[in-house]
């Protein structure tokens, strides 16, 4: 029972001492501030993750299927264009031939 | 689950048939054409979406002695996977040497396949008459008990195919499918595993035009699978599929594209276990095939990726 008594006054009296500062902190406001701040830290942290591993799946994604994709039709895009060019050289003089 | 679910197909089958029937210029009903084996009825969508991935490196080299005569080697090297009990994979490097032997003519055709391990694989296929097939496949192993052989009889009629299985384990199947109108065609299996004391039945259903082909399956072991290709043009074919299976609760849907190009064949998917993968076939010169696989799986962080050659052919 005393022992109770002895360790609440020593804390009442060591908040009452304390300097400028720490009143500060303690008060709600700050209080306040500083947790919104943590959690706003926490959410952006978050999001930035979770935007990381979704960017880090859509390239690795974009990597296996599209690319490949892209060089093909373009290569088949390249070979349409050379038979077309060779046809137009030896269709060209063909169709000429009966006019 | 099969009485429960074979009243939806009946009447899709009638509704099928009279829409046809409104149709300004009339099926003849009894020249139909012939349908699809009842086993190869998700032909499309297979070839699209399930391509043969591999992981590490492959080597194939075939070689033709005569007309009908060919022998063929292949190297693979690469890890394989081992089951085990925690949800990782885990893989240990492996290599293989594949020996096979094939002969190939019009009406008999065997392939022999010896793998370094002692897997031996056989298939036969024979047409008896016309009409009739038969087919053939053995594996036989140093494991006990792992060892399968197989006989199949095919029958194909004017508008109708059927199919006779017989297998070890006292496992038989029949089959049937039906063309009922000139694009649709409807069928049913039964199969009985005398071995594990199993029965089932099941009923597929497939519709398809030049542009595209819809098909569905069902099976009384909890299995149903649809399946649907879109021809975009001659080069480019889009597929998807849907898999569900009732006792297992497990879903999974895919889609795919399959160009077709002069040099290359390129296959990609991707299904709804985050899973990515794509099989790239390149045509470097006559005879001569370069290989890409790659397989991403997101949520096991397991990638795969392999490469190979194809020599011959």
């Amino acid at each position: 029972m005393a022992s109770k008594r002895v360790s609440l006054s020593r804390s009442r009296s060591s908040s009452s001492d304390d300097g400028i500062l720490s009143r500060i902190s303690d008060n709600t406001v700050v209080r306040k501030g500083k947790s919104a701040a943590c959690d706003a830290v926490y959410v952006a942290k978050r999001l930035l993750r979770s935007t990381g591993k979704a960017a880090w799946i859509a390239a690795t994604t974009f990597i296996v299927l599209g690319i490949p994709l892209i060089i093909e039709m373009d290569r088949e895009a390249q070979f349409t264009e050379a038979e077309l060019q060779q046809a137009s050289l030896l269709g060209g003089a063909a169709p000429a031939q009966p006019k | 689950m099969a009485t429960f679910v074979s009243p939806p197909t009946a009447p899709a089958a009638a509704a099928a048939a009279s829409d046809s029937a409104a149709e300004p210029p009339k099926v003849d009903y009894l020249d139909l054409p012939c349908p699809i084996p009842y086993e190869e009825i998700h032909r499309e969508a297979l070839m699209s979406l399930k391509p043969e991935l591999f992981e590490g490196l492959r080597f194939d080299f075939t070689k033709g002695l005569n007309q009908k005569f060919s022998l063929s080697h292949s190297v693979m090297m690469g890890p394989t996977e081992v089951p085990a009990q925690s949800s990782e994979t885990i893989k240990i490097p492996t290599a293989h040497y594949e020996f096979g032997a094939n002969f190939i003519d019009p009406k008999l055709m065997l392939f022999g396949r010896v793998l370094t391990d002692g897997r031996l694989n056989a298939r036969l296929k024979c047409d008896l008459t016309d009409n009739l097939t038969m087919k053939g496949n053995a594996q036989l192993t140093n494991e006990p008990h792992m060892s399968h052989g197989m006989f199949n009889f095919d029958y194909k009629g004017s508008d109708y195919r059927t199919q006779f299985q017989l297998g070890n384990g006292a496992l038989f199947g029949a089959s049937y499918i039906q063309s009922v109108t000139p694009n649709l065609s409807l069928g049913g299996e039964v199969f009985w595993a005398g071995q594990h004391r199993k029965s089932g039945i099941g009923y597929a259903t497939r519709y398809n035009t030049d542009k595209m082909v819809a098909t569905g399956q069902v099976a009384s072991t909890g299995m149903v699978a649809l399946s649907y290709v879109q021809k975009v043009s001659d080069k480019v074919s889009l597929a998807s599929d849907f898999m569900y299976n009732y006792m297992s609760r497990d879903v999974t849907a895919s889609v795919g594209y399959d160009y077709i190009l002069r040099q290359c064949r390129l296959r990609g998917k991707i299904d709804s276990n985050g899973v990515v993968s794509a099989f790239l076939e390149e045509r470097l010169n006559m005879g001569l095939n370069f290989i890409l696989s790659a397989e991403i799986d997101h949520r096991k962080k397991d990638y795969k990726f392999g490469f190979g050659l194809t020599v011959g052919e």
